[in-house]
């Protein structure tokens, strides 16, 4: 059935793959994840705040990112970050800032709508009761969230937010329509220059399919051992 | 040394607090009971700033709670609260629950907070539980080890809202032991309770609620004796009669 193929050329192209763009890809999967829960976060705690022009805000953040589709975002960020660094430092012309940081905003600012959505059910799953003891003991909101709030929420919501993550390492590699070597950019570009597209993007599939079960597998047993003690 | 001027609140159209008025002295236990729906936990929650209310004033040695310039955090932290359902951090285990407020509010030390959290569990009977969760232990325990957590930050009186109402009947009166013999060191107490054994043991006044106003507001011979107004007689005869 595979006479005719040569599945030679991934083992040659292993450290390319793996050392440029397997690295690259978890370098972006990782940093953006990170961002993206930080962010993520504040714009949950934002959108739960009495006060309405922060809660309008958020809830109109999240839902403008929901309804963009993936690969226009990335796209648009690429070619506005430029402008938008040349009005913040008052250069003479738009700064280019490299494809990374570019894909690394984008993403960050992306993510953090769908982490979000996450913490604020998170944060909502958690007693009201819970922030009255908190604020009788004397803290402020901010101890109120940090130490009593956002610790449990977190711990409730982690498998969540480690299944979005999983998406998340999917989709960064649409970060090809901007010619970044990503694993799946690297595997494109052996798989043009060796003529070896079915070899490199089945060799891509099996690998992106082995990551993301190996991880969604830890994260159900993960699942178990974190809950809290009730 | 808490003094509730007049207060009333309204959630939306409802009213839940009728101009209620009442003063907790130094060293006073004063009990709240009525009906359920009475507006007494209301009150309560009213007293440290926890529920805010429209009218009307309450202060704590002086201070203001309904003041906007208020620190309320401040004010809050000398005073202790315990709840119907302990709300004890589920992720933090009992010396945790005990040191945080210590070292993030009175920016006491470890070590400091630590040994006064080792009292404190000794004092409620505890000791031994101090590296567990609160999920591993009985509801007695939790309410015993929610009142220890309230006393770490050497409270200049003491509320208590419902603190037997959720828990099994074989462990009230654990939960109440502690609460009596906190009375008897002569703490300034308030306590919203159904239990009237606990009101005639170490009360010094009743206040007795119905629909958001205080009916009765007697010392506890009084008020055990020959309550005045009707509406404490029925609900003293319904809960009395068993």
């Amino acid at each position: 059935m595979f006479t005719g193929f040569d599945f030679d050329v991934i083992w040659r192209s292993l450290p390319y793959l793996f050392l440029d763009g397997m690295v690259f890809t978890v370098q972006l999967t990782v940093l953006s994840a990170a961002g993206g829960i930080v962010l993520g976060t504040l714009i949950a705690m934002m959108r739960l705040s009495s006060f309405a022009p922060l809660s309008l805000f958020a809830g109109g953040y999240v839902n403008l990112v929901r309804s963009l589709p993936l690969v226009l975002v990335i796209f648009w960020f690429f070619f506005l970050i430029p402008w938008v660094w040349q009005w913040v430092t008052n250069a003479p012309r738009p700064v280019p800032v490299g494809a990374f940081l570019s894909a690394l905003i984008t993403f960050t600012m992306f993510e953090a709508a769908y982490y979000a959505e996450i913490m604020r059910a998170g944060i909502q799953s958690i007693r009201k009761g819970q922030v009255g003891a908190g604020y009788a003991l004397g803290m402020t909101y901010g101890q109120v969230m940090g130490y009593i709030v956002l610790p449990q929420a977190f711990r409730n919501m982690l498998p969540v937010l480690l299944t979005q993550t999983i998406i998340l390492f999917q989709d960064t590699s649409l970060v090809y329509v901007l010619s970044i070597t990503d694993f799946l950019g690297a595997a494109s570009k052996i798989a043009n220059r060796d003529f070896r597209p079915v070899e490199m993007y089945l060799f891509a599939a099996v690998v992106y399919f082995a990551v993301s079960f190996t991880l969604s597998s830890l994260v159900r047993r993960l699942q178990t051992q974190i809950a809290i003690v009730r | 040394m808490i003094e509730i001027d007049n207060i009333s609140k309204w959630y939306s159209d409802f009213q839940v607090l009728k101009g209620c008025t009442t003063k907790v002295a130094k060293g006073e236990v004063v009990v709240v009971c009525g009906p359920s729906g009475s507006g007494k936990s209301t009150l309560i929650q009213c007293v440290n700033g926890l529920e805010p209310f429209q009218q009307g004033d309450i202060r704590i040695e002086g201070v203001s709670v309904g003041d906007r310039r208020t620190d309320l955090p401040k004010l809050r932290a000398r005073v202790g609260m315990v709840f119907q359902h302990f709300e004890l951090f589920p992720h933090l285990t009992v010396i945790a629950n005990l040191c945080l407020a210590q070292m993030k509010v009175l920016g006491r030390g470890r070590e400091e907070a630590t040994k006064k959290t080792m009292a404190l569990l000794d004092r409620v009977g505890l000791k031994e539980q101090a590296p567990k969760y609160p999920g591993q232990l009985s509801g007695g325990q939790q309410q015993r080890v929610a009142i220890a957590r309230a006393l770490a930050m050497d409270p200049i009186a003491m509320l208590f809202d419902e603190p037997t109402s959720a828990l099994d009947p074989e462990m009230i009166n654990e939960v109440l032991d502690v609460m009596v013999a906190l009375a008897h060191d002569g703490m300034t107490m308030m306590v919203v309770t159904h239990e009237m054994g606990f009101a005639r043991k170490v009360a010094h006044r009743v206040i007795f609620m119905d629909k958001g106003e205080i009916v009765e507001d007697a010392p506890k011979e009084e008020f055990f004796g020959r309550p005045r107004s009707e509406r404490a007689q029925l609900f003293l005869s319904k809960i009395l009669q068993h």
